[in-house]
């Protein structure tokens, strides 16, 4: 039994880790394209959406293992969207937010409130490439349906 | 009691307070929009400059003086770790809670003094002095206001007005921070406070007027109401 990527350095690509597949909904295209191009390199498969509705068309007509939501966008909120996506799919869910801004006119723990609503982690921008990846890997491997498939 | 700055030193507070803490507070909201917008560009920089500095032994070494490109590699994302860490620090800073919390409560507060003050003075001849206090509302902030009494979301309200959702709901921001109000039940209640308190004040006004008149000429005082 080895350490199974837990301590593996993510400047190596594991080869070995089967490939995750991996939704960014956010609507700045900026940060999704970049996520992108950094994922891609280390073997994940990475698909965008722009809001938070297309961010659920995609969910419903593919598979994926992790969906990263902004928390704040236009249209449909990450919150919203994250409490929507929790009760149709079965999926680890991490919530992404900058400074937690916007609390002049509704003081609200935006975290705390992603995890309430069903997000398995947060990871506050802008973070690095690493950062990044131990997110969605940690995320993974501490869903439910990981450990299923470890069995 | 708030804090330091509550009630019992309002007394002694003019008219120039009131605009200083609308202005920071205004200048707080646009800071924070900043730093909201500078959240996209940043985490795409960092993530860009954290990939080049992963793969930064892959660059050729050049042998001329100055800088190698792992330098600069190594050099651009130090540099943006430095900005992503002042804003960071920027974005704590705007977030403070009790500041926050505490500029609402002085706010409310203060309209509360204004009405006090306004009504509790009997003297004529400062009527003309005593401060005023009324929310001044443009004609789209009312029909802003109207509609969120009705009920209408963002969507809504701005169908009806033909406006888009958002400059509706920068409407109603604007409301909400002129009530200083901390949500939209809040500010309904404020608005209805204020119109029943801007009610009575000015038929309180108008009866010292009167009676300064009256003073003046030497009638008696007329009270109709």
């Amino acid at each position: 039994m080895d350490a199974s990527g837990q301590h593996a350095r993510i400047e190596v690509p594991d080869l070995v880790k089967p490939v995750l597949r991996v939704l960014v909904v956010d609507d700045d295209e900026s940060v999704g394209a970049a996520i992108q191009a950094i994922l891609s390199r280390r073997n994940y498969r990475t698909e965008l959406a722009s809001g938070a509705y297309a961010g659920i068309q995609a969910l419903a007509s593919s598979r994926f293992d992790v969906v990263l939501v902004d928390l704040f966008m236009t249209g449909m909120s990450g919150i919203d969207a994250i409490a929507h996506i929790r009760r149709q799919f079965e999926i680890s869910i991490i919530a992404m937010s900058g400074f937690r801004l916007r609390s002049s006119l509704d003081p609200i723990d935006y975290f705390g409130t992603a995890i309430q609503r069903g997000a398995s982690m947060c990871i506050r921008k802008p973070f690095s490439p690493r950062q990044l990846v131990e997110a969605i890997d940690s995320s993974v491997a501490a869903s439910p349906l990981a450990e299923v498939a470890l069995q | 009691m708030i804090s330091i700055n509550g009630s019992t030193e309002l007394d002694g507070r003019t008219g120039t307070d009131v605009s200083r803490i609308d202005r920071e507070s205004v200048a707080n909201e646009v800071g924070a929009a900043i730093a909201h917008q500078l959240n996209g560009p940043l985490t795409a920089l960092l993530l860009y400059l954290g990939d080049l500095y992963q793969g930064r032994d892959r660059f050729p070494v050049g042998d001329q003086d100055g800088l190698s490109l792992k330098e600069v590699a190594e050099n651009a994302l130090r540099e943006a770790e430095r900005v992503c860490a002042l804003m960071r620090r920027l974005g704590d800073s705007f977030e403070a809670p009790l500041r926050e919390q505490t500029a609402f409560a002085q706010g409310r507060e203060m309209i509360r003094w204004w009405a006090r003050a306004g009504i509790a003075s009997h003297d004529a001849a400062n009527t003309q002095a005593a401060p005023v206090h009324q929310i001044s509302l443009t004609t789209r902030e009312s029909e802003v206001l109207r509609l969120v009494r009705e009920g209408c979301s963002n969507k809504e309200g701005g169908m009806r007005l033909q406006i888009s959702h958002r400059t509706f709901e920068s409407h109603r921001a604007r409301l909400m921070r002129k009530f200083g109000a901390k949500n939209v039940a809040d500010l309904l209640r404020l608005a209805a406070e204020e119109h029943a308190g801007g009610d009575s004040h000015r038929s309180a006004l108008a009866v010292q007027r009167r009676s300064a008149r009256a003073r003046r000429s030497g009638e008696p005082a007329r009270c109709k109401r």
